[in-house]
């Protein structure tokens, strides 16, 4: 055991053997350590954070055929510190009839809720904070506070448009959970557990769950974009009709939070879809799963990867209505959810203990025939609605 | 004294403040959010009762639907209404009462109840969540409550809509 | 999973499972096919009847690791309660046409009611007799509600779910504590601790009064029954109908299971409660049902009145010997009042012209002219709610006054002598009414209606005058309870 293939453990060790040299008690040393991990970990996202910045800007002024920032630093690589130092110094508002305590705590919750999430990825084999065995079930619970702060935002700001982009934030969010839910329990289900060790480890066993389950690497996709509230399901913030939802009321570094939430969040998603889906900490190569470094390093180019395609989704989609966005999350999303399930789970039940490539191909067959077989529905379902259309209704002109 | 139970401590102490907080304050959004920190407060005990997947659920459920909810709900209701009108009617003394009563009984309760320091902590098992999972579809234990729960639901679900429906 | 499983609760599933085709044929019906759906309804619960019976000489069976049981008791009251659903249709085909309330949801949640009514006769678990108990309520609290635009039915509908909520409140939580003492939600688990001593009494003993309150509100026993009158007189007078026996009955079905095989030990301590309670529900019921003049109130305060009458069977719960006899009394009764209570809602039903308008009992004046038949059913219904003979209610009340008597309650059979004299006072108004007065009642003839009265009015008189092979099976199917 070395260094390099066990690090929190030596720092762990070495920390302690000082800090109990030095006349601390044991359990009060395993708290301060326990606590200094934790600002390390937090600080760690938050620098990530500052580069997401950067990417983000970079990436959506190739997209619309910019260049982007360019000035500061090398690539503007820089630009986020001018980001950060304008927020800071700009006049922080509390708007008169704001409920004060609510209309702060607000930003932090919604900030918290990302960071929360973190207490869960397995970075690399030995590197995580922790391993809970309910560790899907957390991230829904994480999500819930991230509703919960959306909404008081919008309540607290005493603002009409605040109200309705909190609405809508909050319907969306609620309906877009269950086939979240339902999309994670397929890896649970391959698994055997809601660890998100342990279905890393199960990846690194046998197949990427994307070859198991492709469709419900989407599902979960999808809805995570919706989680998140990112285009096309951002219209919680709707410039067009209500000028920017819920943190309308916010300047400085309050809406700082804001943003810096949502980026954080949209990356930490990517690391998700990267860690139930395609293997985590594993890569083609050896010692993805041997040397942290390597694996921390695949997990955070996955998520990178995934908060690529995200900002992909965002700038190349216009935004829904509220009402086709939650017919397509009742009427379309769920009902798949759940059929996929019951296929995955029947399947998997049927050929699980054939060889690895059998099992495997059997369930990628099957997700492909549910896809083809939902889009073929979706298809002869347009074709009569465009019938319907194309009929000339007698009394309809105008 | 350890760091666990500091935090039972600190977490009892949330939830106790929160609860009153959840009663007394006069705006309704308040009382939620208090309501929603006494939730919190005892995902915190589930925790240091090594009951993490009740502490999960606790969390999804009351917070991230019941209470939202209930927050929506206040949110739609006019907001001056809600501070102005008295916390209190004509029947308070009865209340205090029957509360009174009740706190005697629950202490009477729990004086014959033997707590005890000395008593071993019951073992947790490793495999609790899988057990729950098995118990919830075993014959033998809880597959009829959780199927007779699926029908409440249903039931539960066409009333509602039914009487959310736009008649005409 | 064994097929005993299934056979225990096969009436239930199979109700169940109609209950939810029923919701998908109403899809598929063109909107003139509507009435269809009544005779469905009536074909699915004549159906599981016929389960039921074909079941009922079968032996004691517990099912599913011993959450339900199939035994006498519950397949009485499924046979009760399959009729309560088949008399519950029969009264609601034609008034909701009448009423503009004829919907496809109407008769699955009417389906899914009696279902957890069923599940209740059957439960021997703390946790199925709630969810049971839920799921014979949800329904009901939706059917209240049913009228949407008469602002009475939404108030009721509001109204009979906040407070059944509460009550449902008060279940958990005795449920809770029950199974802190006694370390188990099992009826026959908890039976066994408190034998072996090792449950801890105080707190079996504040779960028990917790789930004697929610019950409580679920018989609507004073003074748990503040409820009844707005409900009963908001929602449309189909499931007024229903609810009166169905929710009782299921009420009592539930106090039966639960302090009857769970509590024994307790009985000393509960019985003079339970005393007191029945004392309180039929002087209150009584008095203030005197003063009503609005029939549909009337009928509510004579079903609290009723309430307080079953309640006497826990009173003697003391004495091994009376205890067999009271409980079966209080089935005979429940079979009385459910025949005698759809009865007089049918004729209300009947008479109820204007719905915008409440009946009065003025309302009656001339309709044994008008009607002779008609008249003649109500006066048997009445009688029986009295207790005077011909009638089953004589008979009921005679068995539950001599359970009482037997287990040395005498003046607890006083009390309900007397306020059965009372209670003749307003019962026998409206047969003066009909028969004495001059009026033009105005009637709606019904086929289905018209059969339901005069077959509750047959059987009420007709097995009064032979009621023993039905007290036998009463008896038998108490006979394993304890």
């Amino acid at each position: 055991m070395n260094f390099w293939t066990d690090p929190i453990k030596v720092i762990y060790d070495w920390l302690m053997i000082t800090l109990t040299g030095w006349g601390m008690s044991g359990w009060l040393a395993d708290v301060l350590i326990n606590l200094l991990g934790i600002i390390v970990l937090i600080t760690a996202a938050m620098v990530l954070d500052i580069l997401l910045v950067w990417v983000e800007r970079k990436v959506v002024a190739r997209f619309q055929d910019r260049l982007g920032p360019n000035r500061v630093g090398p690539f503007g690589l820089f630009q986020p510190f001018p980001d950060i130092i304008k927020l800071i110094i700009k006049e922080d508002i509390t708007p008169a009839g704001a409920d004060k305590v609510v209309f702060n705590l607000a930003p932090i919750l919604s900030l918290a809720s990302v960071i929360f999430l973190w207490a869960v990825i397995p970075l690399a084999a030995n590197v995580y904070g922790v391993d809970l065995n309910v560790a899907l079930l957390y991230l829904v619970a994480a999500g819930a506070i991230g509703t919960l702060s959306i909404i008081m935002a919008g309540w607290a700001s005493n603002n009409k448009y605040a109200l309705l982009g909190a609405y809508r934030m909050v319907a969306v969010m609620i309906s877009y959970e269950i086939p979240m839910i339902v999309a994670l329990l397929i890896p649970t289900l391959l698994a055997g557990t809601m660890s998100m060790k342990g279905i890393t480890l199960a990846q690194q066993d046998g197949l990427w769950f994307v070859v198991l389950s492709p469709l419900g690497m989407l599902l979960f996709l999808v809805a995570a974009i919706a989680e998140l509230g990112r285009a096309p399901f951002d219209l919680s913030e709707g410039e067009s009709e209500i000028v920017s939802g819920f943190h309308i009321e916010y300047s400085g570094m309050k809406f700082g939070l804001f943003y810096a939430g949502e980026l954080l969040h949209a990356f930490t998603f990517g690391a998700f879809v990267g860690i139930l889906f395609f293997g985590g900490w594993n890569w083609p190569l050896p010692w993805g799963d041997k040397y942290p470094l390597i694996g921390i390093f695949n997990v955070l180019a996955k998520g990178m990867f995934f908060y690529w395609v995200i900002m992909w989704v965002k700038y190349t989609v216009p935004r829904l209505r509220i009402d086709h966005m939650l017919a397509f999350n009742w009427k379309f999303l769920t009902p798949l959810a759940f059929a996929l399930l019951i296929v995955t789970a029947v399947v998997h039940a049927i050929f699980k203990d054939l060889p690895l490539w059998a099992y495997g191909l059997a369930m990628f067959l099957s997700n492909i025939l549910l896809g083809w077989a939902v889009l073929e529905i979706l298809r002869s379902n347009a074709r009569q609605e465009r019938a319907a259309e194309e009929t000339p209704a007698p009394a309809a002109q105008h | 004294m350890d760091a666990s139970q500091i935090i039972f401590f600190l977490s009892a102490a949330l939830i106790l403040v929160s609860a009153l907080f959840v009663v007394t304050a006069r705006n309704l959004v308040h009382a939620a959010l208090w309501l929603i920190a006494t939730l919190f407060g005892v995902a915190v005990l589930y925790v240091l009762l090594e009951a993490g997947f009740l502490a999960v659920v606790q969390v999804v459920v009351y917070i991230g639907a019941i209470a939202i909810l209930f927050i929506f709900a206040v949110m739609l209701t006019r907001r001056d209404l809600l501070s102005q009108s008295s916390q209190t009617n004509a029947n308070w003394p009865v209340a205090l009462g029957v509360s009174a009563l009740s706190l005697a009984a629950i202490a009477f309760i729990a004086r014959g109840f033997g707590f005890s320091l000395d008593r071993p902590l019951a073992p947790v098992p490793t495999d609790s969540l899988e057990r729950l999972g098995q118990a919830l579809v075993s014959p033998q234990q809880f597959v009829l409550p959780f199927e007779v729960a699926s029908v409440l639901l249903v039931a539960a679900l066409v009333g509602a809509v039914y009487v959310a429906m736009n008649k005409k | 999973m064994t097929i005993t499983d299934f056979s225990v609760i096969l009436p239930v599933t199979l109700l169940t499972a109609w209950a939810s085709i029923l919701l998908l044929a109403e899809l598929f019906l063109p909107r003139a096919q509507r009435p269809f759906l009544a005779l469905l309804a009536a074909l699915g619960l004549a159906l599981t009847l016929g389960i039921s019976l074909a079941q009922s000489a079968q032996e004691f069976a517990p099912g599913f690791g011993g959450m339900v049981v199939r035994d006498g008791f519950s397949n009485f009251l499924n046979v009760l309660f399959l009729l309560t659903g088949l008399f519950g249709v029969a009264l609601s085909y034609r008034y909701n046409q009448r009423a503009q309330i004829e919907r496809g949801e109407y008769y699955p949640l009417l389906l899914f009611s009696v279902a957890g009514m069923m599940l209740m006769g059957q439960a021997a678990d703390l946790i199925v007799v709630f969810l049971a108990l839920e799921l014979l309520s949800f329904p009901l609290y939706i059917l209240s509600a049913f009228a949407y635009p008469r602002p009475q039915s939404e108030e009721a509908g509001l109204k009979y779910f906040l407070l059944g909520a509460f009550a449902s409140g008060f279940v958990v939580y005795g449920i809770a504590l029950t199974f802190g003492a006694s370390g188990s939600t099992d009826l026959a688990r908890i039976v066994a601790s408190v034998a072996a001593g090792s449950a801890n009494l105080p707190l079996l003993t504040a779960g028990a009064g917790l789930l004697l309150v929610g019950f409580g509100f679920k018989v609507a026993a004073v003074p748990f029954h503040m409820w009844t009158p707005d409900v009963y007189q908001g929602a449309p007078t189909s499931v007024t109908a229903f609810m009166a026996a169905g929710a009782k009955t299921a009420g009592f079905a539930a106090l039966l299971r639960v302090f009857g095989a769970a509590f024994p030990a307790l009985a000393a301590d509960l019985s003079p409660l339970m005393a007191i309670l029945a004392a309180v529900t039929m002087l209150f019921g009584n008095l203030i049902a005197v003063a009503q003049t609005d029939m549909k109130r009337m009928l509510a305060y004579s079903s609290i009145a009723q309430a307080g009458y079953l309640l006497m069977a826990f009173a003697p719960f003391e004495i091994e010997a009376a205890r067999t006899m009271a409980v079966a009394g209080a089935l005979f009764y429940l079979l009385a009042y459910t025949l005698a209570s759809f009865g007089s809602w049918g004729v209300v039903i009947a008479l109820e012209k204007d719905l915008d308008r409440h009946l009065s009992i003025g309302d009656f004046a001339g309709l044994a002219r008008r009607s002779p038949w008609l008249a003649a059913a109500m006066t048997v219904f009445m009688l029986s709610l009295t207790g005077l003979p011909p009638t089953l209610g004589l008979v009921g009340k005679i068995y539950l006054f001599r359970a009482v008597i037997e287990g040395g309650m005498v003046w607890l059979a006083v009390i309900g002598a007397l306020t059965s004299v009372v209670s003749a006072f307003y019962y026998l108004r409206i047969v003066v009414n009909m028969f004495m007065r001059e009026g033009e009642p105005a009637v709606e003839r019904e086929w289905w209606l018209e059969f339901a009265i005069g077959a509750a009015a047959v059987v009420t008189v007709v097995v009064s005058l032979w009621p023993f092979p039905l007290f036998e099976w009463a008896e038998w199917a108490v006979m394993k309870l304890f």
